[in-house]
């Protein structure tokens, strides 16, 4: 019986995240096959289509050169990768405009050595080479009636444009954030993703203010049916302007009244880029730099890609902070009117008398003062955002003085609901998500109240119902507090803690069980043993 | 089936522990610890587990013969049309009565404990609102709500009863079986029908979504329900002794409060009110649940979510009206109740597949594994 728990828990060598749902997909066939290069064009723009299946963003510029017998050549590249300046310089006005085609024909040897004008070239006659160097942003050249194509150099430089994000930023780790040019976007993800499995499939949305929205998965890892679900909410959206991303996350989420909406949005590429290798899919934008993620959970939403950055200890205690960051930021404020409006023989004598003194000026009753002190907040953290930034020292200064020192001098308010307010807010300043720490500005108001009314079992109660509302949200199949609940037990591994990198064998299991493993299982790195290397024993005896 | 969730047998197993421990372990205690003495341990584990095993046979048993309804569902079926829907009215009614009791506990210890203030109804629509949430919300909801909750339960629970262990004496409980057995079955008799509350895989059965292990995932309950009562009751008679036990209220909340490491770890009851509230939010929401499951296939309804309100409603005002105060609850509980329970988990069950293999109702069982 014991077994059979283990087994449900999926705690046995093997059950877990091979088992269900879905059982295992039969592999697809992820890498081009390596097979040699037809002579004919049309066949490899065959081969072509198959290999970039998918990818919207994959240009074929099909031109002739020649008079005489002309002949028919294919540049083909990822047009997020390749500067165009120097496509034209390089390749398509030298062989376009003044094509000095030699008497022998056009071969593969003229064009390298004589035609082609590009700094790095190289050629090659199987397709995997070349498929993985036009993944790489290389253009491919093409020659009907040659077994041999060329790999061309052009690519765009686009670093100067790209910025620090600005919403989530990290002290270890890439600070690329994307920006209000779709093209530039998609080449921040490719740049990570250099593969052909990556699909990038374009939808526009809105009949006047378009926007241009590209649907991002890899295509072995993608669990069932999640692209074709997430085209179809978007071609569902009829309307005449799309200005955000947040727009769109209101037309397809799954729960439209829920607190959270079950997408992620980021400005960070890398988190497209784990999110991706997880199995799940990204919507980048072409006129906002906040990108979506779908579906995220709970868990998902409170990692900050920092956190594999770092160290595994420092990562999971970070994790653990933060977790406490939010059951603060949600709860404190509650607990403390809970405390000492209703249940004062929980806290400790000494400090209740304290509390007491403080309090004796004040004229409210708890659950006002805080939420009065409440409101304050909420104003400075608005008044900060709408504000120029040369004002931003001000708003400091005046919330400062105003809430800190006068309102406690004046007996507007008692010390401790400053502290505890400040705490407040600094632990919801702390957590990863954008999503999250607005949302729990809202309940915190929720859980003051209940506090105020009932105590702890409002408090309580309405936690209850908060997680009762939770549990039932799915996005895009996916339920939003797993692997929690339902639990799974091996994907605990990187929820509250992180486990060091080399026991992260599976993806999660309810995202990417298309392709469970991740890694292989061995990575546990070790000292050499003594005797296989040089640098052992022997040398020093 | 009226409701598209699915379950697993651990969720099961979780759910049927909270469906029993939830309350027994604050309300039952201090009976068994009165009418069973030091032996109340003995009492709370021996009796009721073997009641609750022969549960387990007849009602997996029947649950197989009919894998995707729930038991009020297949009752016409089985006896006919009118007494089943008469049966099934009756259990409606059952389930109705229960979750009145169950609202009426939670409600009561929170009122007495800390809010002797504040009107019980108030208390009571709160609860119930919550409760009712997470029915309507549906069992793989409320199964997946117990996943969050059951870790806090068990950590709680070892917690206290490590650190009540403590002051753990262990004359207490001594002499063992001075009286014979007759005490620890007549202290046993008051725990039965809270582990008879495993006759609930008759109204989960069609969720679960590996039927087969239904039987493994109740005894696993067994298990570990046995075991905590054993331990728990073991921890307070030791600390307590049987009198004391016998006369508070709430043992377990007692016993929590008395817990004092060096005079820093102390006041560990608002653990005690936090598994409370969520482990019976989580009870009551299973028991509105199956209340609305089993009124909707009374009525023949599509839905059983318009159920839910009118319940919630009665078992607010019947809590007031049938259990004003907590002596009345009490007394109902350790009197009626266990032959009221004795019907509906057992009797009546097993009459129904007696005769369901007679008439040879329903499919062929589910080969085991």
């Amino acid at each position: 019986m014991l077994n059979w728990l283990l087994n449900r828990l999926g705690l046995k060598k093997g059950s877990g995240a091979l088992r269900k749902p879905g059982a295992l997909r039969a592999r697809v066939k992820q890498d081009p096959e390596d097979r040699p290069l037809s002579k004919k064009l049309d066949d490899n723009k065959k081969v072509l289509a198959e290999i970039f299946d998918r990818c919207d963003d994959l240009v074929m510029r099909e031109f002739t050169i020649g008079k005489q017998n002309p002949v028919r050549l294919l540049a083909v590249f990822l047009d997020p990768l390749v500067d165009f300046t120097q496509l034209y310089n390089y390749l398509l006005n030298p062989l376009m405009s003044n094509p000095q085609v030699p008497p022998a024909g056009i071969t593969i040897a003229w064009l390298k050595e004589q035609a082609v004008q590009a700094g790095q070239i190289r050629e090659h006659d199987r397709w995997l080479a070349m498929a993985n160097e036009i993944a790489d942003g290389l253009v491919g050249l093409f020659v009907d009636g040659q077994n041999r194509a060329l790999v061309i150099t052009a690519f765009e430089d686009n670093s100067r444009q790209i910025e620090q994000p600005v919403s989530e930023s990290v002290s270890r780790g890439a600070s690329e954030a994307f920006n209000e040019d779709g093209r530039t976007n998609l080449a921040l993800v490719r740049k990570r993703l250099r593969t052909t499995r990556l699909a990038v499939e374009k939808v526009e949305v809105g009949a006047v203010a378009k926007a241009t929205i590209y649907v991002l998965y890899l295509k072995s890892y993608v669990y069932d049916g999640l692209p074709e679900e997430i085209k179809t909410r978007l071609k569902r959206i009829k309307t005449d302007g799309i200005l955000a991303s947040g727009q769109i996350e209101e037309y397809i989420n799954d729960s439209p009244w829920s607190l959270f909406s079950g997408l992620g949005v980021t400005e960070r590429p890398d988190r497209i880029v784990a999110a991706l290798l997880a199995g799940k899919a990204a919507l980048v934008f072409s006129i906002t730099p906040y990108a979506i993620i779908a579906p995220v959970t709970l868990n998902s939403e409170m990692q900050s890609p920092e956190d594999h950055y770092n160290r595994f200890w420092f990562g999971s205690f970070s994790r653990l902070l933060r977790w406490g960051a939010l059951l603060t930021a949600v709860l404190a404020p509650a607990f403390y009117v809970a405390i000492t409006s209703y249940h004062q023989e929980m806290i400790p004598t000494d400090l209740l008398m304290t509390l007491l003194a403080t309090r004796a000026a004040v004229p409210f009753p708890v659950m006002v003062e805080t939420l009065i002190m409440g409101f304050a907040f909420e104003l400075l953290q608005e008044a900060g955002i709408r504000l120029p930034k040369t004002f931003g020292q001000t708003i400091g200064v005046v919330g400062a003085i105003l809430i800190g020192q006068i309102a406690v001098s004046t007996g507007l308010a008692s010390p401790a609901v400053v502290v505890v307010m400040a705490l407040t807010a600094i632990s919801s300043y702390s957590l990863a998500s954008l999503d999250i720490s607005t949302m729990v500005r809202v309940i915190r108001l929720g859980f003051i109240l209940a506090a105020g009314f009932l105590g702890l079992f409002g408090v309580l109660a309405l936690f209850s119902m908060l997680t009762f509302q939770l549990c039932a949200q799915r996005s895009f199949g996916i339920p939003f507090l797993s692997p929690f609940a339902p639990l799974s037990l091996g994907d605990l591994k990187d929820s509250l803690i992180r486990a060091p990198a080399w026991l992260l064998n599976l993806r999660p299991r309810l995202t990417g069980y298309a392709e469970p493993q991740r890694q292989h299982s061995d990575l546990k790195p070790s000292p050499p043993k003594p005797g296989n290397s040089g640098d052992s024993g022997q040398e020093r005896g | 089936m009226l409701d598209n969730g699915r379950i697993s047998s651990v969720q099961l197993l979780f759910l049927l522990f909270i469906t029993e421990e939830a309350t027994t372990i604050l309300y039952s205690s201090g009976k068994a610890a009165e009418l069973a003495g030091p032996d109340a341990w003995l009492a709370t584990s021996l009796l009721p587990t073997l009641y609750a095993l022969v549960i387990v046979g007849v009602v997996v048993a029947l649950a197989r013969r009919f894998p995707s309804q729930v038991f009020t569902e297949y009752l016409p079926e089985v006896v006919g049309k009118i007494p089943g829907k008469l049966l099934a009215a009756a259990y409606t009614a059952f389930f109705i009565l229960l979750a009145t009791v169950i609202m009426t506990e939670g409600v009561n210890l929170i009122h007495i404990i800390d809010f002797p203030r504040t009107p019980v109804p108030v208390l009571g629509i709160v609860w119930a609102g919550v409760a009712v949430y997470g029915a309507y919300l549906g069992i793989e909801c409320i199964a997946r709500q117990n996943q969050l909750v059951w870790p806090v339960w068990l950590f709680s629970l070892l917690l206290i009863f490590l650190l009540a262990s403590k002051d753990l004496h262990i004359n207490n409980l001594k002499p063992v079986l001075e009286n014979g057995l007759l005490p620890v079955i007549r202290g046993g008799i008051t725990r039965c029908p809270w582990r008879g509350y495993v006759f609930f895989i008759l109204m989960l059965f069609p969720y679960l979504n590996q039927k087969q292990e239904a039987s493994q995932a109740a005894l696993l309950h067994l298990g570990l329900a046995t075991s905590t009562s054993l331990f728990g009751m073991f921890v307070m008679i030791g600390v307590f002794g049987d009198l004391v036990t016998a006369h508070l209220v709430f043992p377990f909340y007692a016993l929590a409060r008395y817990i004092s490491i060096g005079h820093f770890l102390e006041r560990l009851e608002i653990l005690v009110v936090i598994i409370w509230v969520a482990g019976v939010i989580v009870k009551l929401a299973v028991f509105y649940h199956s209340a609305g499951i089993a009124a909707a296939n009374t009525l023949g309804l599509k839905s059983y979510r318009a159920t839910l309100l009118p319940i919630a409603i009665t078992t607010v005002i019947l809590s007031r009206v049938l259990y004003g105060t907590n002596l009345k609850l009490v007394t109902f509980m350790f009197t009626t109740y266990p032959i009221i329970a004795l019907a509906v988990e057992l009797a009546v069950p097993a009459l129904i597949l007696l005769i369901a293999v007679i008439r040879k109702k329903g499919g062929k069982p589910i080969a085991d594994v």
